[in-house]
């Protein structure tokens, strides 16, 4: 009677059904489109980093060189070209952005979700429709809009042209996430912060947004990271090199034979997520959500 | 605090007709008020209306003589507990129940002494430095009370503050209300669609239907003096008995000749003007006698029998098919499908008149 169990049966314990041969076929599947998704992103980013570092390449990269290791690249890049003062501008620019837009869509966010009032919902809609035109389109009233303002106002420069731009740009479709958001904190919460004493700009600071911050975090990010991804409006509107965003300026490191470098281009590429991350790493404890739970509802 | 309502009206933006309309209520200081009414009837919007969170479209609302129609709610002196209790997540117990003290620049001593004592009032000193999100329900709505009661207010609004929780909390916590509530000596107002809260807690029961108050008064007089058929049908459980029939001879016969009825010589002096006309009668389900020694009995088949422990819930149908529920002690043995003869407390009828509903023995 006394069996000997000669090996550990081995128990199933997914709670889905076990898969059937087409099955088997389509998981494979499933998975060789997934891994050749991962290749195509990370082979350019691997090299990328390889002819960042290689001291054999020259100007132009070229494949099947040896491998040498080297920051001869990067010293380029701080030594002889502007590479300081482009991330210098492409972070004022990013935080000026984040901040104005964090500031505008708050209160917008929170204005459409708890206030009914007349055009409410056209004038959302408006502003979503007028979205799907590219910024880009305006680039002319830009111009005019800017000379006409920094004829009487000198200090305004095309970089604060630039940053009014991408806060108007982020505007729209951030009011609309965060009114989603807002909406979705009881009412109930402004009732009884307005019966304890808060005003409407009370309700907002000391209740509301302590709730939204992941949302109004995730906002933060988005419009930092805007600037730095956008070559096209600051490479048009901004005519002085040291006045470059790191896109448009790393843009003349391929573009211009008089300039070129690529090596270095990839370089300043890989040094340029470095801003990015580090704020995203400050950033991430306040990205926890959930945090409405246990304010409502047993 | 005295709450007084004169003739006061809502009607939303957007909205054709008046939500409420109409209502003069009175408020006695200490009261507990309870403010019942079907989903739907309006007794949010006067709530709401009391704490100012709803504008006031007609009339006036005054505490004591101060009229505060334009007061915003910080200054009524109210607090209020909501229904989801609307605690603030983002802050521990403690910030929450000081919130408002805070708000009102009070002195750091001040709140510590008025937070504490509420927390010993309540039984939540343990749980000051948790967050809403890590206590249970009952403790939540502990927290909601305890955030209205530092406030020290004249007057208590709550609405609906026990719905959340499951059936054993919410007996203890409706002692538990009424003891505060005696304890702090203010007046409360406590709207609930839940007829045994409004029957176990309040010292006075505002009934509302439609916009309507259908019924003010004492839980005993809702119970036994009903003022018409929808009071009457929405206050005890199960449901009153509600017979259509006419007044014809001095004694009641109902639609189908099932049941006649001869009134108690009381009611026969008020009836007296109803002769030949339609009237209603309501009879509560305990107030069947069985057996046979009664003059006016009538047959019934018992369908279900419902076993609640000390009493029985039998729901009949009499001949013409129209159904009765009966509620006898629960030591009393009946069959399902058994038919059988019950007689009338006839001192426990309520007639009202068909045409308007209103009742007529009073």
């Amino acid at each position: 009677m006394i069996k000997k169990k000669s090996k550990k049966e081995k128990l199933y314990l997914s709670d889905r059904p076990p898969l059937s041969l087409p099955g088997k076929i389509g998981l494979g599947f499933s998975y060789l489109v997934l891994f050749s998704w991962v290749v195509a992103i990370v082979w350019p980013l691997y090299q990328m980093v390889v002819s960042a570092f290689n001291g054999r390449q020259e100007q132009r990269i070229m494949a099947n060189t040896n491998f040498e290791f080297s920051t001869k690249h990067f010293e380029y890049l701080f030594t002889e070209t502007l590479y300081l003062q482009w991330v210098k501008n492409t972070i004022f620019i990013a935080g000026a952005t984040a901040i104005l837009t964090l500031i505008v869509v708050s209160f917008t966010g929170y204005a459409y979700s708890r206030y009914r009032f007349a055009g409410r919902k056209a004038s959302l809609m408006a502003i979503m429709l007028i979205q799907t035109i590219p910024t880009f389109a305006g680039i002319t009233a830009y111009f005019t809009m800017h000379s006409i303002v920094s004829a009487v106002i000198p200090e305004f420069t095309r970089q604060m042209m630039l940053i009014l731009i991408y806060t108007g740009g982020g505007i729209a479709s951030n009011t609309f996430i965060l009114k989603g958001y807002i909406d979705s904190v009881s009412t109930e919460l402004d009732d009884a912060a307005k019966i304890d004493g808060c005003s409407n700009f009370d309700v907002y600071r000391l209740i509301i947004m302590p709730i939204a911050r992941p949302m109004l975090t995730i906002i933060a990010l988005w419009s930092f990271i805007g600037p730095f991804m956008d070559y096209l409006m600051a490479r048009v509107l901004l005519t002085n090199p040291s006045s470059y965003t790191l896109a448009a300026g790393l843009f003349t490191l391929i573009s211009d034979f008089r300039t070129l470098n690529q090596p270095a281009f990839a370089a300043g590429g890989l040094l340029t997520a470095i801003p990015i991350v580090a704020l995203f790493i400050v950033l991430q404890r306040q990205l926890v959500s959930g945090l409405t739970s246990g304010s409502v509802k047993g | 605090m005295k709450v007084i309502m004169k003739n006061l009206g809502k009607k939303y933006e957007g909205r054709e007709e008046f939500t409420l309309r109409h209502i003069d209520l009175e408020i006695d200081h200490q009261d507990f008020c309870v403010i019942l009414g079907p989903s739907g009837c309006g007794k949010t919007t006067l709530l709401r209306m009391i704490a100012g969170l709803n504008s006031i479209t007609e009339g006036d609302l005054y505490f004591n003589e101060r009229r505060v129609n334009t007061v915003p709610p910080k200054d009524r002196d109210i607090a209020m507990v909501f229904q989801s209790y609307a605690l603030y997540p983002h802050m521990t117990v403690y910030d929450n129940m000081a919130f408002s003290l805070n708000m009102r620049k009070e002195s750091k001593k001040v709140i510590d002494e008025r937070v504490n004592e509420a927390a010993r009032l309540l039984q939540i000193e343990n749980n000051l430095y948790a967050k809403p999100a890590d206590i249970s329900g009952g403790q939540r709505q502990r927290v909601a009370l305890g955030r209205a009661i530092v406030r020290n207010p004249k007057v208590f609004l709550m609405d609906e503050p026990l719905s959340n929780l499951d059936a054993k909390l919410r007996e203890h916590m409706r002692v538990e209300l009424v003891r505060i509530h005696k304890q702090l000596g203010t007046t409360t107002i406590y709207v609930t669609h839940d007829q045994t809260e409004a029957m176990t807690m309040a010292t006075k029961i505002i009934l509302m239907n439609e916009g309507k108050i259908q019924q003010v008064g004492k839980p005993d007089d809702f119970y036994n003096k009903p003022e018409n058929i929808f009071v009457a049908r929405f206050i005890g459980s199960p449901t009153m008995n509600i017979i259509k029939g006419k007044y014809e001879n001095g004694k009641f016969i109902s639609e189908n000749n099932t049941i006649t009825l001869t009134p108690s010589d009381k009611d026969k002096e008020v009836l007296k003007n109803f002769e030949g006309k339609n009237v209603t009668i309501g009879i509560r389900p305990e107030r069947f006698e069985s057996g046979s020694e009664f003059t006016d009995t009538f047959e019934t088949k018992i369908d279900v029998i419902e076993m609640l422990g000390k009493e029985k819930t039998l729901f009949t149908t009499l001949k013409d098919g129209s159904e009765l529920v009966i509620s006898t002690p629960g030591h009393y043995k009946y069959e399902e499908g058994e038919v059988h003869t019950f007689g009338f407390d006839v001192s426990a009828i309520h007639y009202f008149d068909s045409e308007n509903g209103e009742r007529i023995n009073k």
